[in-house]
């Protein structure tokens, strides 16, 4: 019996997640905004639209909150891609921390070899192959062809 | 690649042969800018690019790096080594800044080593035509009928609107400042009749009022310019004293040694000297104008003490 | 206005300057391809090129390229879902999934072809009637403009297959988004938490993240699920059926007209035609069930919004030196430098500059529909390679092009913020076309609104008392009015049965 009721409540919080996220997110907006000068309606402040803003997608995350627990049957959030969210994300901070101090080629070169670990099949071998054929495309592409004002190396 | 192979195409005039080695620079030298690529900046600094990479024999490269006014690129070319290879193109707003801002990331002055000024350029006081009889007939209008004149500017503060709140301190005329997304938004609605008057740069104004549109009242600068020798100035109309002249200028990070601060000034002034460079200066309506470091310090000092005394006269929120 | 367009006919038909007209669109084309790497990356690069030209043909070639770039933005979006500019965003609404479920060579050639006829109409407008919209354009003041994104948001609040409320809680967020930055009327900072952000979010981030990105980390470790089907790649496939393009006219000429109207008033421009284009259609449409599976109106409609929006965008540029956005200031930049300063007299001074670049844009979008249509069957060729040897490229490609943007540290790993936002958004039913929506008007309508109370001292009926806003208003009301009755009749029938 108690199982049963544990059960419904971790239904009941997994149904009200997504509308409870966007309540959050409302509401440290609002947060922030409540500082901000109203000002009058001839001269408005910086703080107005934010305001009203911040109340507007509250109002609508509780109106979802309660849809979502009333609606007939769950809708089941889709499988989380771990794998793929980890290794990506590495990737384009990898790039994004290298670009400015080691050039474009280097950062290109980790980036793409990293993210290529988001595939659960790669293998060192052809990923370092494929990682020096993308990267001197791209070093063609961006540097070569369109000459980006990207430095290729440490400068 | 592009570049090459578009201007190997017909229709593409001559190009000069690039100048002899040297020990600096040894490899390529880089124009950072903190605008938009297609403002003004980046205009001026591809022009300059375009030039010194030929008397310099290194290539050049513009990086725009906008964001807050101009001072995250600041922020940035004043903790690059100095070294001679990172320069900046700076504009007026770099004086306009050290007044607005809370804090910046650099020192304003310290924190660089000031080369040359480019070109330097007034603003523009105009109206529609046929509106205001002269530059004295809208500062009484304005004073009859307080805050009932309607002033387009180009951003809250830009040098265009603190153009305008100076000529409100001075005259005792009050108007109501409208801000626009850029000098081009404001001429809009200038032509449409949403506001009386925009003080904007000649590339703004000049071909407007070339085509009749727009009567131009008044020039910021101090003298009258060169360039349109019939309008008066603000200062022999409304406000005696009166002296705003906008300017692009090259900074590069303080501590550069003298010897290659020497080199690139050199640089600078030989491609001003050349006369489709100096020409495409001044068709942005800019007066071509060559300067000395501690010209270029003067005026950004001078101008940095001016603008501390508008926006706390005219009460604008710092950042 | 014959004798002076076919002027113009004769300036273009020049060997040399048909060379500059053929390179600006397909550089534009391949530009527009890229993820991030945008047309104004691109025109300015090239603006010392320019120094070595003339005025026409630099204006030609760079507005090629403007307008080149806008044809090839819909490749990358119905192949892999990368906007590849901000104005294709809506191309991956419909085309996206038009490719995945095979049918990726006929996605392109109605993108093409709707591009080809909405650029077509642009043209026509730009001949036929560019002084009577500037002087429609000049009568948009600071009311109508807030109007008009309250109406553009009303129609479009049915953007996204999920439900309305989570819809318009998205467009919310995105106005949301859109607030970060120094206020553009006090310059006061909201949401400033790094001086990088003091000019905003950009946009370029913003599109990369929730469609790109977050397309990536769904896909990337799926091995068996997005593997390419047996693709066909025959020409066959690639055509419409007879009913398919029956069903397209009334969308592209709905499309090209949205877009032409957008495209001159200064300040809107593309994107925002594309997203009006695609509301008007689907609150319109018949089957408004099917949008978001691949329905071939909603990529046609915005197709040729976006097209028609980038030649009728030359409007304010050449008949009053104003430049609409950006690329229109470089453009008129590049043309200053060139000794010609556009203004009301461009046209009485310098005909066959006016009239030749007009010209141009005709030939120019026949160019690339001349390009498109056999460079198909190659696109199609892409989707051929597996997606595990296809999204590191990806990947890459946008850190890339978004960092080239602004040379921004910050924007790259902000594009990285919005993917996960916008992969964890999809996983809980929200749809991230309504965030862009939000982000780029709501701006417009801040500013817009703010500025009308600042112009005339706060009085609300200033809406009422201008005829422009007064009809946008009417328009609004009459939208709520059908929205509360349709969705009262779906109740009514619901009970029913």
């Amino acid at each position: 019996m108690a199982n049963t009721e544990n059960h419904a409540d971790q239904n009941m919080a997994s149904r009200a997640a997504s509308g409870g996220v966007l309540l959050l997110a409302g509401l440290v907006m609002l947060f922030f905004a409540w500082g901000y000068p109203t000002g009058t309606l001839n001269q408005m402040g910086a703080g107005f639209i934010p305001q009203a803003i911040a109340i507007l997608i509250s109002g609508l995350a509780v109106a979802i909150i309660v849809i979502d627990l009333k609606a007939p049957e769950p809708e089941r959030a889709g499988p989380v891609h771990w794998r793929g969210l980890i290794f990506i994300s590495a990737a384009v901070i990898i790039f994004a921390v290298l670009v400015d101090v080691a050039g474009l080629v280097p950062s290109m070169f980790l980036a793409v070899a990293v993210s290529m670990f988001a595939d659960h099949q790669a293998r060192p071998v052809p990923v370092l192959i494929y990682t020096l054929l993308a990267t001197f495309f791209g070093w063609l592409l961006f540097l070569v062809g369109l000459e980006l004002p990207i430095p290729a190396f440490w400068r | 690649m592009l570049r090459k192979l578009l201007t190997s195409l017909p229709l593409v005039a001559a190009l000069a042969v690039p100048a002899a080695a040297q020990d600096f620079p040894d490899r390529a030298l880089r124009i950072v800018h903190g605008f938009g690529a297609g403002g003004n900046a980046d205009t001026v600094s591809r022009i300059m690019a375009e030039e010194m990479s030929r008397t310099l024999g290194q290539p050049m490269v513009v990086e725009s790096r906008p964001g807050a006014g101009g001072t995250v690129a600041s922020g940035y070319v004043s903790k690059e080594a100095p070294d001679g290879y990172t320069m900046q193109l700076m504009v007026g707003g770099h004086a306009v800044a050290a007044a607005l801002y809370k804090e910046l990331p650099y020192e304003s002055v310290e924190g660089f080593t000031f080369i040359s000024t480019l070109g330097q350029f007034p603003f523009m006081v105009a109206a529609r035509a046929g509106e205001y009889a002269s530059m004295e007939a809208l500062v009484e209008a304005a004073k009859a009928a307080p805050g009932s004149i309607k002033i387009g500017h180009s951003g809250v503060g830009s040098t265009q609107h603190l153009t305008g709140e100076l000529l409100a301190l001075r005259t005792g005329a009050e108007f109501l400042h409208i801000p626009y997304k850029g000098g081009a938004a404001a001429s809009t609605a200038l032509m449409g009749g949403e506001v009386d008057v925009v003080i904007d740069t000649g590339t703004v104004i000049r071909p407007q009022a070339d085509a009749g549109v727009y009567d131009i009242l008044a020039i910021t600068s101090g003298e009258r310019w060169p360039d349109a020798p019939d309008v008066p100035t603000v200062a022999e109309t409304v406000s005696p004293g009166f002296d705003v002249v906008s300017w692009t200028g090259i900074g590069m990070p303080a501590g550069v040694p003298d010897e290659i601060a020497g080199t690139i000034r050199v640089a600078v002034h030989d491609a001003l000297a050349v006369p489709a460079v100096s020409e495409k200066i001044a068709s942005l309506g800019a007066k071509p104008s060559p300067s000395s470091g501690e010209e270029m310090t003067a005026l950004i000092e001078g101008q940095v003490a001016v603008w501390k005394d508008v926006i706390e006269s005219a009460g604008i929120e710092k950042r | 206005m014959l004798d002076q367009f076919l002027l113009g006919l004769s300036v273009v038909l020049q060997p040399d300057v048909l060379i500059y007209a053929f390179f600006g669109v397909f550089i534009g084309q391949l530009i527009g391809v890229l993820p991030g790497v945008g047309a104004i990356t691109a025109i300015s690069l090239l603006l010392p090129v320019t120094f070595y030209l003339d005025a026409t043909t630099s204006m030609i070639l760079l507005a090629g390229i403007y307008y080149g770039s806008q044809y090839g933005g819909s490749i990358a979006s119905i192949l892999l879902n990368l906007p590849g500019t901000p104005s294709s965003v809506v191309t991956c609404l419909e085309g996206y999934p038009l490719a995945q479920s095979n049918r990726a060579g006929l996605a392109l050639f109605v993108a093409a072809f709707s591009s080809f006829l909405g650029g077509m109409v642009g043209v026509s407008i730009l001949v036929l009637a560019a002084i009577p919209m500037t002087v429609i354009a000049l009568k948009f003041g600071a009311p109508e403009y807030a109007m008009l994104v309250i109406l553009g948001l009303l129609a479009a609040s049915m953007i996204g297959t999920g439900s309305q409320i989570r819809s318009f809680a998205m467009v919310a967020l995105g106005i949301a988004l859109g607030l970060v930055g120094a206020d553009a009327t006090t310059g006061y900072y909201r949401f400033v938490a790094m001086p990088e952000l003091a000019d905003g979010i950009s946009l370029v981030s913003l599109a990369m993240g929730l469609f790109g990105v977050s397309e990536v980390i769904r896909n990337a470790s799926q091995r068996a699920a997005v593997d390419a089907p047996a693709l066909s790649i025959r020409m066959r496939d690639v055509f419409p059926t007879r009913a398919q393009a029956r069903s397209l006219v009334f969308p592209i000429m709905r499309g090209s007209s949205i877009g032409s109207f957008f495209g001159a008033l200064p300040g809107t421009g593309a994107a925002i035609a594309s997203f009006m284009a695609y509301a008007v259609e689907r609150r319109f449409s018949g089957t408004p069930a099917k949008f978001g599976k691949g329905h071939l109106p909603g990529l046609a409609a915005p197709e040729s919004a976006n097209n028609a929006a980038s030649q009728t965008g030359f409007i304010p540029t050449l008949t009053l030196g104003v430049p609409g956005d950006a690329v229109m200031a470089l453009i008129i930049g590049a043309l200053i430098l060139n000794g010609i300063i556009p203004g009301p007299r461009l046209m009485v001074d310098q005909p066959e500059l006016f009239w030749g670049v007009i010209a141009s844009f005709f030939v120019g979008n026949i160019i690339l529909l001349m390009i498109n249509i056999p460079l198909i069957k190659l696109w199609v060729l892409l989707l051929r390679i597996p997606y595990q040897k296809l999204y590191p490229v990806i990947v890459v490609m946008i850190c890339v092009g978004v960092y080239s943007h602004r040379t921004s540290v910050t924007d790259v790993i902000l594009t990285l913020v919005f993917g996960i936002l916008g992969y964890v958004m999809k996983n809980y039913r929200f749809e991230p076309a309504p965030v862009l929506l939000g982000f780029v008007l709501g701006p417009l309508l801040e500013d817009n609104f703010r500025r009308t109370m600042l112009l005339y001292g706060g009085d609300f009926t200033i809406f009422l008392t201008r005829p422009i806003s007064a009809v946008l208003v009417t328009c609004s009301g009459v939208l709520i009015v059908i929205g509360i009755w349709s969705s009262l009749n779906a109740r009514r029938i619901a009970a029913r049965s």
